[in-house]
C-alpha cells in the first residue's frame, strides 16, 4: 500500500516538474468552441507554505527527494483532520483531495525571497489602525461582521485571489465561447469572466475579471474589487490585509498536462505593497461533482458565536477552553463549560 | 359541413398555425449543436409575489407603503388553483400570515427551484456541452444542470440536484433532492419551515420533484414550464408557464447581490451588541 502511494506520488510530481520545467510536447484538448479545455474539477490544495520559511530564503526549489521527504512529512503531521473515507467529501485533507508534491518550497516566486514585499508606510499605518479599532471592540464578537469567530457567509476571501486552504480549495469551471465561470467550493464562490466585455465600473466582492487567450494560455485581468473584503493571505502568512480601489491582479492559466493546470498570478497594489508579487499555484484534476455550500441558511455558527458571547459577558458561561481529548490526544476540542 | 363548423375549423387551423410556428422555431445551435440558451434572462411578471391570479393590495410592512404594495396578476398557473391537499391548505394560510418570518429570501436564503427562475433578478446561462450553469444574481445561487446526467441527489440541497437532457428544440430538467427548510436551526429566526414558492405562501417541502421545459421561442425569449409536484402538500401534479425575456442592455452582467449583508442585522439582532 505504501509503495503503491509512493508510485502515485512520483507519476503526479514527474507531470508537476514538466509542468515546471521543460517544454512540454502536450496537446491540450480543445472545446466545440476550439478553446483550451479547462472544464472539469480541479484543486489547488497543497502542503507548500505560500511564503517561504525565513531557513530556505535562498532555496526557492527542493530536490525531488527533498520534495518527497517534505510531503510526506506534511502529510503525517496533518493534525486535527477528520479522517474522510469518501474522497469527495467536504473536508477531506489535500492528499485526500489531490494535493501532489511540489518543487517550490513556496507558492509565492516573487519576489525571489518568496515572501509578500513588505508593506508601503502608509498602508502599515492603515492596518494597524484597523487591527487596533478591533481590538477595541473587545475579546467577544459584537456582531455578525466580525471575524472573532463567527464565519462570514457575504463572500469566501481565499477564493480570488487564489490562496491556499486547510481544505475545500476546489474548483468547477464551465465554458461557453464567451464566458469561463469558476466556481470555488467553499462558499459557492463564483467567479464569471467575461471574454468579450470590457471591465464594468460596480465593484464585486471576486473583483470585475476580463480574459483573453494568449495562444492557449488564458489571461485575465480582474479589477474593481470591492473595498469592503480583505485579501485573507493564508495559514502561516501576515493577517488579512485591506483590498484598496487600486487592488490589480493578472493571472495566466495554462493547461500543462490531462491532470494539470499551471495558475501564475500577479498582485499589484501601490496603495499596499511596495512592489507587485507573484505567485503559482497548480490546478490538479480532481473527481467531481461539488455539491452546493450553504453558508448563510442557518449559521448555526454565527448564531452561537453571538449567543455566547453575549452569555459569557452576562457571567452565564464560561469562557471556551481548547484542551486536548483524553481519548484522541491528536483530536482537538473545543470544550464549555456551563456555570453552575 | 355546416358554417360555423367551418369557421371554427379555420379558426383552429389559424391557431395551430401560430403554435406551430412557436413550436418550430429554429434556435442558433451552440458549437456543439445544441439550442443555444447562453445569456441574461429574467421574469417580467408578478410570480415570485403570488403564483396565482391576484389583486393588488398592501404590503406586509406598514412603512414601505406603496413601494412595497403588491402589484395585481393574472398569475402563471395553467391548471390552477394549485391543488392543496386541505391541511395543507390550513398550512398555506398560516404561512401566509407569517411570510416576514417564513420565507427564506428575507432571509437570503438560497431561493430554490423554481422560484430562482421567476424572481425580479436576472438569471444567466453558461452552457457548455455537458454541464448547464444558471446563475441568479440572488443570493450569488447556482445551479449546475447536469446534461444527460443519471445519478440521484447525493445530499439534499437548497437548489436541488437537476439532471437535464435535451428533447429537440427544449431543454428538459429534472430536479429532486430539494431541503424542505432549516434542519436543527438553533434560533426561531434562523429557521424556515418549508421553501416558499412566493411572497403569498405558496409552498413545497422535501418532497419536492420539478420537471421543467424551456425553449427559444425567438432570438429574445424563452418559454419557462414548471412542473411541480409534492405528495406531502399537493394532490397532483400542476404546471406553470411564463415567457422569460433576455436583458439586451449592452454589456449585461450579473451584479454581487450578496444580501446576507442586508440581513445579518436582521436575523441575528437579538444577539448583536451595539
Amino acid at each position: 500500500m505504501r509503495n503503491l502511494l509512493v508510485a502515485a506520488l512520483l507519476a503526479a510530481f514527474a507531470a508537476s516538474v514538466g509542468a515546471q520545467g521543460q517544454k512540454s510536447t502536450y496537446k491540450v484538448p480543445r472545446t466545440p468552441d476550439g478553446q483550451p479545455d479547462f472544464q472539469g474539477y480541479w484543486t489547488n490544495l497543497t502542503y507548500t507554505p505560500y511564503e517561504r520559511p525565513k531557513e530556505l530564503a535562498n532555496k526557492p526549489f527542493y530536490t525531488e527527494k527533498e520534495a518527497i521527504e517534505v510531503f510526506d512529512k506534511a502529510v503525517d503531521g496533518s493534525e486535527n483532520q477528520v479522517v474522510h473515507y469518501v474522497n469527495t467529501d467536504f473536508g477531506a485533507t489535500p492528499v485526500q483531495t489531490g494535493a501532489k508534491p511540489n518543487l517550490r518550497t513556496s507558492l509565492v516566486i516573487d519576489p525571489p525571497d518568496g515572501r509578500i514585499p513588505p508593506m508601503t508606510p502608509e498602508a502599515q499605518k492603515r492596518e494597524a489602525a484597523r487591527a487596533a479599532a478591533q481590538r477595541a471592540g473587545g475579546p467577544l464578537a459584537r456582531t455578525w461582521r466580525d471575524d472573532r469567530g463567527t464565519v462570514w457567509c457575504v463572500f469566501h476571501e481565499r477564493a480570488v485571489p487564489a490562496v491556499t486552504a486547510p481544505y475545500g480549495s476546489n474548483y468547477q469551471i464551465v465554458q461557453s465561447k464567451n464566458y469561463i465561470v469558476m466556481i470555488y467550493e467553499w462558499n459557492s464562490e463564483r467567479r464569471v469572466i467575461s471574454l468579450d466585455e470590457p471591465h464594468g465600473t460596480v465593484p464585486l466582492y471576486a473583483g470585475d475579471s476580463r480574459g483573453h487567450w494568449e495562444g492557449d494560455t488564458l489571461v485575465v485581468d480582474t479589477i474593481n474589487f470591492n473595498p469592503k473584503r480583505t485579501f485573507m493571505g493564508s495559514p502561516g502568512t501576515p493577517p488579512a490585509v485591506s483590498v484598496t480601489p487600486t487592488f490589480h491582479l493578472m493571472e495566466r492559466f495554462t493547461r500543462t498536462a490531462d491532470d494539470t493546470i499551471v495558475h501564475t498570478y500577479t498582485v499589484d497594489d501601490p496603495m499596499t505593497w511596495t512592489r507587485p508579487w507573484t505567485v503559482e499555484m497548480p490546478l490538479h484534476r480532481i473527481k467531481g461533482p461539488m455539491l452546493e455550500y450553504a453558508c448563510n441558511e442557518n449559521n448555526v455558527d454565527a448564531f452561537t458565536t453571538l449567543r455566547n458571547a453575549r452569555l459569557q459577558e452576562a457571567g452565564k458561561l464560561a469562557p471556551p477552553d481548547r484542551t486536548r481529548s483524553v481519548e484522541d490526544p491528536k483530536a482537538t476540542v473545543l470544550e464549555r463549560e456551563e456555570k453552575k | 359541413m355546416s358554417r360555423p363548423n367551418i369557421a371554427a375549423s379555420l379558426l383552429a387551423t389559424l391557431l395551430a398555425g401560430a403554435a406551430l410556428s412557436a413550436q418550430t422555431y429554429r434556435a442558433p445551435r451552440t458549437a456543439s449543436g445544441q439550442p443555444d440558451l447562453n445569456g441574461f434572462w429574467q421574469a417580467l411578471n408578478t410570480a415570485n409575489w403570488d403564483l396565482e391570479a391576484h389583486e393588488a393590495a398592501a404590503g406586509p410592512v406598514l412603512q414601505l407603503g406603496a413601494a412595497y404594495a403588491v402589484p395585481p396578476g393574472a398569475g402563471v398557473v395553467v391548471d390552477g388553483p394549485i391543488p392543496y391537499k386541505p391541511d395543507a391548505l390550513a398550512m398555506k394560510r398560516k404561512y401566509a400570515a407569517n411570510a416576514l418570518r417564513e420565507d427564506a429570501e428575507v432571509k437570503c436564503y438560497l431561493p430554490g427551484v423554481p422560484r430562482v427562475m421567476y424572481m425580479p433578478y436576472p438569471v444567466q446561462i453558461v452552457q457548455s456541452t455537458d454541464t448547464i450553469l444558471m446563475m441568479s444574481e440572488f443570493a450569488s445561487a447556482v445551479r449546475t444542470i447536469y446534461v444527460n446526467g443519471t445519478a440521484r441527489p447525493p445530499a439534499d440541497t437548497w437548489m436541488g440536484w437537476s439532471n437535464g437532457k435535451w428533447d429537440g428544440e427544449t431543454l428538459v430538467i429534472d430536479s429532486r433532492g430539494f431541503m424542505g427548510g432549516t434542519v436543527g436551526a438553533l434560533d426561531e429566526e434562523g429557521a424556515v419551515h418549508v421553501r416558499f414558492l412566493d411572497r403569498a405562501g405558496n409552498y413545497h417541502t422535501d418532497g419536492l420533484h420539478v420537471v421543467e421545459r424551456i425553449r427559444r421561442t425567438d432570438a429574445d425569449h424563452l418559454e419557462y414550464e414548471a412542473t411541480i409536484e409534492d405528495p406531502n402538500v399537493y394532490t397532483r401534479p400542476w404546471t406553470i408557464r411564463m415567457p422569460l425575456y433576455r436583458r439586451v442592455e449592452p454589456n449585461m452582467r450579473l451584479g454581487d447581490f450578496k444580501c446576507e449583508e442586508f440581513v445579518g442585522d436582521l436575523v441575528y439582532g437579538k444577539y448583536q451588541k451595539k
